[in-house]
């Protein structure tokens, strides 16, 4: 049943055709901007770190492939859009789980826009900008474990914010507060491993590194062998508790519900 | 056992309290004052299988509080709702496949879908059988003319439209109960006619029992037999349409026009209930006094250019009772839930 929402959205997406170009751009520029700064950074300088100019190309480009495909599920925003208008306690008027069915549109309008738009155009770039990838397939299957244990993780912890917006007026801080973890300790725009010590402690014992920063890692090689084992496993046990956490907020939500009208 | 069984149902909301000025709006940055709002007190009643019933009040009276937790939506604070003997906010999942829902105020469809792709959404979600939803959506589409906009975006359908799709949506899944939110509001007497006579079938053919919130009385006068009155949060009054208006039916209303000078305008046998200028609204019991003798009566002294009589209308039989209070109408077999207004 859940899946007719991933086909609705899908179909969905497909109609908006205008809205996936503009993020095709906007992800894009985005890619050229931190591909300029990082080359900046760079120049004149073989490697930084032990890590590569063409590794940390790579690293990047496969960081905005997978925030493009993040980006095209429900935005934060849009949950406590739904929630302040009170569309969400329509939606408990059905037979099913909210937070569920959310996911399952996710997925449709994800996939429309990953076979539409980040997969041709990243195939394209990474033969064109040839950052140094040297994959195995084993490790590809593991980066992808990884990508889709980061997706839901990311899920999870925007859904939970989102639900924020049951106990709050004025959400602005929430979503501050949410950008600001995510840009930064999730390894997105920089990884980790150029934080300063402690800031790289402190990003380590937070959830938001298993988003982008393990898979990224993976797909780069810099995490290697045993590594990557230990880093899945964190994974699951973050998108455990991150699931956990949400499932709890939820529950009490849904029993705060107020909504406008006599 | 009844089909729908409310008992003291309680429901409050905490209001944040403003505090005045720059020092309170520091200081509730710290501790915020919060007040209690009743919205529903002691409500209960029961519906059985097959009944129309409507709950009526004037705005913020209570209504759409008590319709949202009997779907399930809102959890009650304290008291005891069953809906087929289900606890609605408890398996909140179980009730919505035994109820249909409309809210005139928003609607529950897919906004960017086309009408026709929310229909289909719903039937995958209820899992409702091919054939019987054929069956429905033929049935729909012939009596609420949805053909003409099927393929229509939700969010480009006028009111009228949306509202017809609306309640197809609503009972696609043949549920037991159908709870109508102010299912009327904002439309034209046509829609509003339409609407009404689809309720009716649907409530007399299928035997689905409605609930039927509204403030506009002529929905309830046309549609139900069973009226539950509820102001501030409180019911008022519960029984037969029939008996309200029997107990008000007595009573009339003579509006006239007269001439010259009526400052000081009385007459015996009736009250003067209003005064335009020289157009007076005469309240009378027609056992004790007939209309003929009312006018007899003012024509010995007055001009009269212009008369009307008109039945109570229930508005303002409501307006009755909450002046007088209901003890006066304890009466037959209509059940008081609470006369210490």
């Amino acid at each position: 049943m859940y899946w007719e929402f991933s086909r609705k959205s899908f179909q969905r997406s497909a109609a908006y055709r205008f809205d996936v170009w503009t993020r095709i751009a906007g992800n894009i520029m985005f890619l050229f901007m931190w591909g300029f700064i990082w080359y900046a950074l760079y120049y004149g300088k073989e490697t930084v770190g032990g890590v590569s100019f063409q590794a940390m190309l790579g690293y990047i480009m496969i960081s905005q492939a997978l925030q493009g495909i993040h980006g095209a599920g429900a935005q934060l925003w849009e949950i406590q859009e739904r929630v302040r208008t009170g569309d969400i306690a329509m939606e408990m008027l059905r037979p099913y789980d909210y937070t569920t069915r959310m996911l399952f549109s996710d997925l449709g309008s994800i996939f429309f826009y990953f076979i539409t738009a980040v997969l041709p155009l990243y195939t394209v770039l990474f033969l064109v900008l040839k950052p140094s990838v040297s994959l195995t397939l084993a490790q590809m299957g593991l980066f992808i474990v990884s990508a889709v244990l980061g997706f839901l993780i990311r899920f999870c912890i925007e859904m939970t914010f989102g639900l924020f917006t049951f106990w709050l007026i004025e959400t602005g801080g929430v979503e501050d507060v949410f950008y600001f973890s995510i840009s930064l300790f999730s390894g997105s725009l920089v990884p980790l491993w150029f934080f300063p010590g402690w800031l790289e402690q402190v990003a380590h014992y937070l959830p938001f590194q298993a988003i982008f920063f393990v898979p990224n890692s993976i797909f780069v090689g810099q995490l290697k062998g045993p590594d990557i084992f230990n880093a899945l496993l964190g994974q699951a046990i973050w998108l455990l508790l991150c699931f956990v956490i949400l499932r709890l907020v939820w529950h009490r939500a849904s029993m705060k519900i107020v909504i406008q009208g006599g | 056992m009844s089909l729908i069984e409310v008992n003291h149902l309680y429901k409050e909301f905490q209001v944040a309290k403003r505090q005045a000025g720059l020092w309170g709006a520091l200081r509730s940055l710290l501790r915020r004052e919060y007040l209690t709002k009743t919205a529903v007190r002691d409500v209960s009643f029961a519906v059985n299988q097959g009944e129309m019933v409507g709950y009526v009040g004037p705005n913020g009276a209570g209504k759409s509080t008590t319709i949202k937790m009997l779907t399930g939506i809102l959890v009650p604070t304290s008291g005891e709702i069953r809906v087929n003997n289900l606890i609605p906010y408890k398996e909140r999942q179980k009730n919505a496949r035994q109820i249909g829902v409309v809210f005139g105020q928003r609607t529950q469809l897919w906004w960017d879908l086309p009408t026709i792709e929310s229909f289909e959404l719903l039937k995958q979600v209820f899992q409702i059988p091919d054939h019987r939803y054929k069956q429905n959506m033929a049935t729909f589409a012939d009596i609420l003319g949805l053909d003409e906009f099927l393929n229509t975006p939700v969010r480009q359908l006028s009111l009228g439209q949306r509202m017809r799709a609306d309640i197809a949506a609503s009972l696609l899944h043949d549920p037991l109960i159908l709870f109508l939110d102010e299912p009327t509001i904002g439309l034209d007497v046509l829609a509003k006619e339409r609407m009404r006579q689809f309720i009716t079938e649907i409530n007399r053919e299928r035997g689905v029992t409605v609930i039927l919130t509204t403030h506009d009385m002529s929905d309830i006068e046309k549609l139900c037999r069973r009226m539950i009155l509820i102001d501030n949060g409180q019911v008022m009054y519960d029984g037969e349409l029939v008996l309200i208006k029997d107990l008000f039916g007595k009573e009339r209303v003579l509006i006239v026009d007269l001439e010259g000078e009526t400052d000081s305008f009385s007459v015996a046998g009736a009250q003067l209930v209003k005064e335009e200028g020289n157009r007076k609204w005469l309240r009378f019991n027609r056992e004790l006094t007939t209309a003929s003798q009312l006018i007899n009566r003012i024509s010995e002294k007055y001009e009269i250019k212009d008369l009307t009589i008109k039945d109570t209308e229930i508005e303002e039989m409501i307006r009755h009772i909450y002046e007088k209070g209901l003890a006066v109408y304890e009466m037959n077999s209509c059940r008081i839930e609470n006369n210490k207004f």
